[in-house]
């Protein structure tokens, strides 16, 4: 206790120390406001669609007077919530939607389109917390520990200071905890504060604290080493930067190239093209080559399937249907494959402790591929839904009632699908 | 039981061998100089003593024990002054003193830091600056008040009166003397004949790693013969 005491004087006295932690916490802050802005402008968006959506609902009834017109028109807004550790995390949410107002047509020409606000930024990514605690804080932690011993030496004092410190131990330890102890604080702290206005959970805060820690003893243990052999400061430093460089950029990359290449996908434009070709076709086959396939997935509907008009909604939300049908195959490759991609993906994490760290940072905020997956689940099975409830009444003709509308599913409410089952 | 010695020491730095089967051993209370010029193996000998260095042949002892097998324990006998001390420059003296006393694990109060900083003769508006504003022999002074503070029953000083001025040198003579007659043991390396005829009782002289020749304080003299030390230190650097 004393060993430390005497460090945290010494440590309170060393600029360049104080310079780093300074702007640990200042990276820190910034990037738990930027995170909280961010989540808080998603949550303003969400509930300003979601006021627009009960507002169209509550009209659709003085709309249309048909049940094509109804469910043709009707746009149905299913959503993401950010969690409420999102904010630390923001993961997929940058580039994978959140948000999608989907109508009863065919679904896989819906369920790929995106509004991302600027392409260009989505593609550099936000800077959030994870990002500061996994990319740039192991900078900082190399810049505080990289010449614990080495400047010492430079200055002749190395011997001094081991052989006076022969009662109580090395102060190379205390040292080395000490800073690696205050770099985590400076970033838990921010992030605490940002849990607090966000209200995250107690143990999710803590479970993040634990990550951000391990992560840091990681590069605690990469500093060790190379102070082991002796190097000077330069050459530590030049070592350890190259670590990172390796660690944090190339072998992320690397592993993003490797599974891309390991795990092929069908390509997203083929899925939306082949689908979109099936519906337009089916506008010049003869109806009996859309009914037959459609019957075979909704048996429940043979009885209906005469179609003597030019023009039937009946017919054309089949043939909508089918289209959907032509692609499954390209879409349940596409979707195996990116939960491959993202299987392997979390596997080899491990090469590389700084995208580990971020993955388990996703995970707790609900913000990794697996929750973009899952949320695309939800609007399938949504979309899975609005079928099942318009296609009674467009097969049976029945007339446009308030008391049926009032059924209508809604995303997220009466049971039907909590908006992120992830949390 | 001499309190320090070495035998048949040989020491191999950087694959040169930097000491070649020196042997001495010094008694308690005695001022025991190693003398040589650069590159003679003196602060090699130092470094051995305090571990950081292995013999490749021989021993050194520290209270009779073997250093490289009781580490610990020859450390906490021993204080260390090295060659041109840089002890932090963003601390004042005080703290400087405070910082190295504590990782010692010595407690002590303003009142005992000033004393052997009046005994190194710091002067008092100095001892809150902070020691980058020190000249180098300030520093130096500072050093060996902490090397008197230690208050260890083993001093080893590298070249101690280096950047002292003349009257500083007398001043740090005769604390070495104080010390030693108190019952410490001083085992110092320097390059400066003078001032090791004038503390040492006797004078180890060191070439290229081997001991070449010894003087010991005649009884009743108060310096070891300077003419006769400097005709052997400039005889041996001529070979």
């Amino acid at each position: 206790m004393t060993g430390l005491i005497r460090e945290i004087r010494f440590l309170s006295s060393d600029r360049a120390a104080l310079l780093w932690l300074g702007i640990a916490v200042l990276v820190a802050a910034l990037s738990v406001v930027m995170g909280l802005r961010e989540t808080a402008s998603q949550r303003a968006v969400l509930s300003e669609l979601i006021e627009f959506d009960r507002a169209e609902r509550a009209v659709v009834g003085e709309l249309y007077r048909d049940w094509g017109d109804a469910a043709y028109y009707t746009f149905h807004l299913t959503y993401d919530s950010p969690s409420d550790f999102a904010f630390a995390a923001l993961g997929q949410r940058d580039t994978s939607p959140w948000k999608h107002s989907i109508r009863a047509l065919a679904l896989e020409g819906q369920i790929y389109e995106t509004d991302a606000e600027n392409p260009v930024l989505a593609l550099t990514g936000r800077f959030d917390f994870a990002f500061a605690a996994n990319l740039l804080a192991p900078l900082l932690l190399i810049l505080l520990l990289h010449d614990l011993r080495s400047r010492e030496r430079t200055a002749g004092r190395f011997e001094l200071l081991s052989a006076t410190a022969a009662v109580r131990g090395s102060p190379w330890f205390a040292r080395a905890v000490l800073r690696v102890g205050a770099l985590t604080l400076c970033l838990i702290a921010p992030l605490w504060v940002g849990g607090l206005l966000a209200g995250t959970g107690a143990s999710d805060l803590a479970l993040a604290s634990l990550i951000v820690a391990l992560h840091l003893g990681f590069w605690w243990g990469v500093c060790a080493i190379a102070d082991r052999f002796g190097w000077s400061s330069p050459v530590n430093l030049t070592v350890l930067i190259g670590a990172w460089l390796a660690l944090a950029v190339i072998v992320p990359a690397a592993i993003k190239l490797s599974v891309e290449a390991a795990v092929p996908l069908p390509d997203g434009g083929d899925i939306l093209l082949t689908q979109r070709e099936a519906v337009n076709d089916a506008w010049d086959l003869p109806k009996s080559e859309t009914m037959e396939p459609f019957i075979e997935r909704h048996p429940e509907w043979a009885d209906y399937t005469e179609v003597s008009q030019p023009f039937e909604w009946k017919w054309y939300y089949a043939f909508q249907q089918v289209g959907d049908q032509t692609v499954e195959p390209l879409s349940d490759a596409y979707r195996e494959g990116r939960i491959e991609r993202d299987r392997l993906a979390g596997t080899l994490a491990w090469l590389s402790p700084p995208a580990l760290a971020e993955r388990a940072l996703q995970a707790i905020a609900g913000t990794g591929m697996a929750a973009s997956l899952a949320y695309e689940q939800r609007v399938r099975d949504f979309h899975a839904e609005l079928r099942a409830y318009y296609y009674p009444r467009l097969f049976r003709d029945e007339t446009v009632s308030d008391a049926s509308l009032a059924q209508r599913p809604e995303f997220g409410v009466d049971g039907a699908l909590p908006p992120h089952p992830h949390r | 039981m001499p309190v320090l010695s070495a035998q048949a020491l040989s020491v191999v730095r950087s694959r040169q061998q930097v000491l070649k089967d020196v042997s001495f051993s010094i008694p308690q209370g005695e001022v025991h100089a190693l003398l040589g010029g650069n590159g003679a193996g003196k602060s090699t000998t130092l470094l051995t003593f305090l571990g950081f260095l292995a013999p490749a042949s021989g021993s050194v002892h520290v209270q009779g024990r073997d250093v490289h097998e009781n580490l610990a324990a020859a450390r906490r006998a021993i204080a260390y002054l090295p060659e041109s001390a840089t002890l932090y420059g963003h601390l004042s003296a005080y703290e400087n003193l405070r910082y190295f006393l504590s990782l010692a694990g010595t407690d002590t109060d303003r009142d005992e830091l000033d004393a052997a900083l009046d005994r190194v003769a710091l002067q008092p508006e100095a001892r809150g600056m902070r020691m980058q504003t020190y000249s180098k022999g300030m520093r130096q002074k500072v050093a060996i008040a902490l090397a008197i503070l230690r208050d260890t029953p083993i001093l080893l000083l590298d070249e101690p009166t280096s950047g002292l001025d003349p009257v500083a040198i007398d001043e740090f003579n005769r604390l070495a003397r104080d010390l030693a007659e108190a019952g410490r043991t001083i085992l110092l390396v320097t390059h400066d004949v003078y001032g090791a005829c004038h503390v040492a009782d006797r004078i180890d002289l060191l070439q290229s790693g081997v001991l070449v020749g010894a003087f010991d304080r005649p009884p009743g003299m108060d310096r070891i013969d300077t003419e006769a030390v400097h005709a052997a230190f400039a005889k041996h650097a001529a070979a």
